[in-house]
């Protein structure tokens, strides 16, 4: 007869973003069980261990994982230097002309769900940019404005948004959160040694400073070092560095020249001649990084790029901080009772903030399908390893979509990126689907919840001029209805535009004020 | 412009100025900042609702006037005096200055024909004044106090956005946005030691005032739709006459 042994106890070793999001999601989904005693939610964070700070940009989802934690969004922006993310404008991908520059906004196009408009647009004689014929969002990031007003509730906007943040801060404010208001448990050590039991599961964890610590489930986010499932369950990386080729990086601090300098609520990506350099702003400093290939450019090669594009004002600054890339993931996410989330399962370059969402997700999943004893966990993480590794590889497949469209053939990066071996065989698949048949709603994206929707691959896509071929009947019987889409764009445009503030000056705002709760 | 300048008995012993409500100086309007102090002035004639400043994005306390921008469908009633004027309007052109009062003497009530002196000829203030001083005596505490009460409201998330939706007899509709009310089903479930708090703190009354108000959302409709039928009326009277 076997024992059912139910889960009771979690233990996530690691304090960073990703500990301290998976630690809120679960615990916020849990709060009755906690509450009754029936359950417990462990985190322990190394104080000697900092924390890498990657991944300063989210995505929407970030404004439903912090709203069910019951943390406020005031608080975020004045707490975490935080600040209004619409999507990405991507600088220089296509032909690296000085007007060359698209974006990847967060709104769905109009009409998503009844109707795909790339076949209208295809055959309008290319007087809008795609994003602008079917969404106001590219226009309202042109003009620096606010996706919301001060009157708008917490987590709501007028217009789709995301965060811009500082990860530095991130961290502590959310374990700030998680420990007082929703009852997990900090416990701060070094962990030294893991203990296992017979089958391989994790039975404890020994810290110096408090002692042994046991669990029934253990969520590594231990980073990099990715101490649970990788030394101690001896799970292997899969690196893709043959397909996304950066693997350093070069982080920049910037001030700004005046406090209430304009703020962009875009983060701008500027393809370089080795990689491409992030933009994005924060109401107090600007952060700014070179990701680029050390096969295609030397590490002084891309400090200089960096500070052409930061301009004279580089010479006031600290020397860039260097952070390796090592761009992969685990062959495995869940083994035993243990689970990799954050940085200790992969990471890719930050071209879409794909790192913190993947957080997001992994935890939800966690949360929703908490295993109710040892019994039944391998049933459930055999769904999440299938899940995950869907996951990662669509994001593989939507970062490299952003170079292998590119006509550039300016330096070796930009034409090694377009070799056939660099692709995915799926990506290569879908390529050719999409020549004909333009991606939507419906065909190919078969998964409840896509980390990138038909919608992501359509801006990107179009917006770097890839031709699909639509026979002109396409479009005839939905004609009408194209139209009045076309016509709600440009009113909602038109509306947008006139009532949304400045982004900076609704930042200045919620400072001072603050977002009401409804 | 403005010119505010604090009220000296003597340089503005002779001043006038016309309290009285008027469309031109900013009684034309459908909603209007109220404290809670008046509340039970308020509830027999307004709904008492919350709105947001556009500037700040803050809560307050408002009465409804009317259904439409400029609409305010007392504005007679205020004239003849005979329904209640929240403070904020009955100021008129004063101002707080400290616990003293300033007025702005650019106010086109100031010195206007037909107004009413502010000071008696031995330098003492007339009923009108009196009744500015005691406006300002239950304003300037009775924001601070609006405000808490809000707070407390916003903590217990006792607030709820509300659509008021009226279809008038024209055939016409008015879709209010940007209002809330009482969450009355959070209400109902607070637990017995808050239900206490608030009773003592004088709250539950406040709650209880701005629930029933919300009746008064079919009356002022009622008072509407016999304007608008009167003008559909003048209307056809117009085109009978015309035909004939």
């Amino acid at each position: 007869m076997t024992v059912t042994q139910p889960v009771k106890a979690v233990v996530i070793v690691g304090g960073g973003t990703a500990g301290w999001l998976t630690a809120g999601i679960i615990a916020a989904r849990h709060q009755a069980r906690m509450k009754a005693g029936g359950f417990s939610i462990t985190l322990i964070e190394s104080p000697d261990i900092r924390i890498i700070g990657v991944g300063e940009g989210t995505w929407p989802t970030m404004r439903q994982s912090l709203e069910r934690m019951g943390v406020s969004e005031t608080a975020l922006f004045r707490d975490c230097d935080a600040a209004f993310k619409q999507g990405g404008k991507f600088a220089g991908w296509t032909t690296g002309a000085a007007d060359d520059a698209y974006y990847h906004p967060l709104m769905l196009p109009q009409g998503f769900a009844q109707l795909n408009l790339v076949p209208h647009w295809m055959r309008e004689t290319h007087k809008h940019s795609f994003c602008d014929f079917v969404t106001p969002q590219g226009r309202l990031c042109d003009e620096g404005l606010a996706p919301k007003l001060i009157t708008s509730p917490e987590y709501r906007g007028l217009a789709n948004y995301a965060y811009h943040l500082d990860a530095a801060k991130f961290a502590p404010f959310l374990a700030t959160h998680c420990t007082e208001k929703l009852g997990v448990r900090h416990v701060l050590g070094n962990v030294v040694q893991v203990n296992q039991r017979e089958s391989g599961d994790i039975e404890s964890v020994l810290t110096p400073e408090a002692g042994e610590i046991s669990g029934d489930l253990f969520i590594d986010c231990s980073g990099f070092s990715a101490l649970l499932i990788g030394k101690t369950l001896g799970v292997g990386f899969k690196e893709c560095g043959d397909i996304l080729f950066c693997d350093t990086a070069l982080a920049a601090q910037v001030p700004y020249e005046t406090p209430d300098a304009p703020m962009a609520s875009q983060t701008i990506s500027t393809a370089r001649e080795a990689g491409w350099i992030w933009d994005i702003c924060l109401p107090t400093r600007r952060g700014v990084g070179y990701v680029y290939s050390s096969r295609h450019s030397s590490e002084e090669a891309a400090r200089e790029t960096l500070q052409r594009y930061i301009g004279p004002q580089h010479r006031d600054l600290p020397p860039a901080r260097k952070i390796p890339i090592r761009s992969g993931h685990r062959q495995t996410f869940w083994k035993n009772n243990c689970i990799a989330v954050g940085l200790a399962g992969g990471f890719l370059e930050p071209l879409e903030s794909s790192a913190i969402v993947l957080v997001e997700l992994s935890a939800k999943m966690i949360a929703e399908q908490m295993p109710a004893n040892r019994q039944v966990m391998d049933i459930i993480a055999k769904r999440f390893n299938d899940v995950t590794m869907y996951r990662w590889g669509r994001i593989i497949d939507f970062l490299k979509l952003h170079y292998v469209l590119t006509r550039r053939t300016d330096t070796a990066f930009w034409r090694d990126n377009v070799d056939p071996a660099s692709v995915p065989e799926r990506l290569k698949e879908l390529l050719e689907l999409w020549k004909y048949h333009p991606p939507w709603f419906f065909d190919e994206f078969d998964r409840l919840e896509e980390v990138f929707p038909a919608a992501s691959y359509q801006y990107v896509l179009y917006g770097m001029g890839f031709q699909s071929e639509i026979s002109p009947e396409d479009t005839i019987d939905t004609g009408l209805l194209a139209s009045r889409l076309r016509q709600e764009n440009e009113r909602q445009t038109f509306e947008l535009r006139s009532r949304l503030p400045k982004n900076r000056e609704l930042l200045n705002k919620i400072h001072e004020y603050g977002l009401q709760p409804v | 412009m403005t010119q505010i300048v604090p009220l000296n008995k003597e340089t503005h012993r002779a001043l006038r100025v016309d309290g009285r409500a008027s469309a031109a100086c900013g009684d034309n309007r459908r909603f209007v900042q109220v404290i809670v102090k008046e509340f039970p002035q308020l509830i027999v004639h307004y709904p008492i609702l919350f709105s947001k400043d556009p500037q700040t994005g803050q809560f307050y306390c408002g009465a409804m006037l009317g259904f439409d921008e400029g609409e305010n469908l007392f504005l007679e009633e205020w004239q003849e005096r005979e329904s209640y004027r929240p403070l904020i309007l009955q100021r008129g052109p004063f101002y707080a200055h400290g616990p003293d009062l300033a007025i702005d003497l650019d106010d086109p009530r100031v010195g206007a024909e037909g107004g009413k002196p502010l000071f008696t000829e031995q330098g003492q203030p007339t009923r009108y004044l009196q009744s500015i001083i005691w406006a300002f005596q239950d304003l300037s505490p009775g924001v601070e106090m609006t405000k808490l009460f809000i707070a407390r409201l916003l903590e217990l998330k006792l607030i709820e956005p509300v659509d008021v939706e009226v279809e008038f007899d024209d055939g016409t509709m008015r879709r209010c946005v940007g209002l809330y009310t009482i969450d009355q089903e959070v209400l109902s479930r607070l637990p017995d030691e808050v239900v206490v708090e608030l009773f003592r703190r004088g709250y539950l009354r406040l709650i209880d005032y701005m629930i029933a108000s919300l009746k008064q959302v079919p009356v002022m409709a009622r008072k509407k739709n016999s304007r608008l039928l009167k003008a559909t009326e003048g209307l056809a009277g117009m085109r009978a006459s015309a035909m004939g």
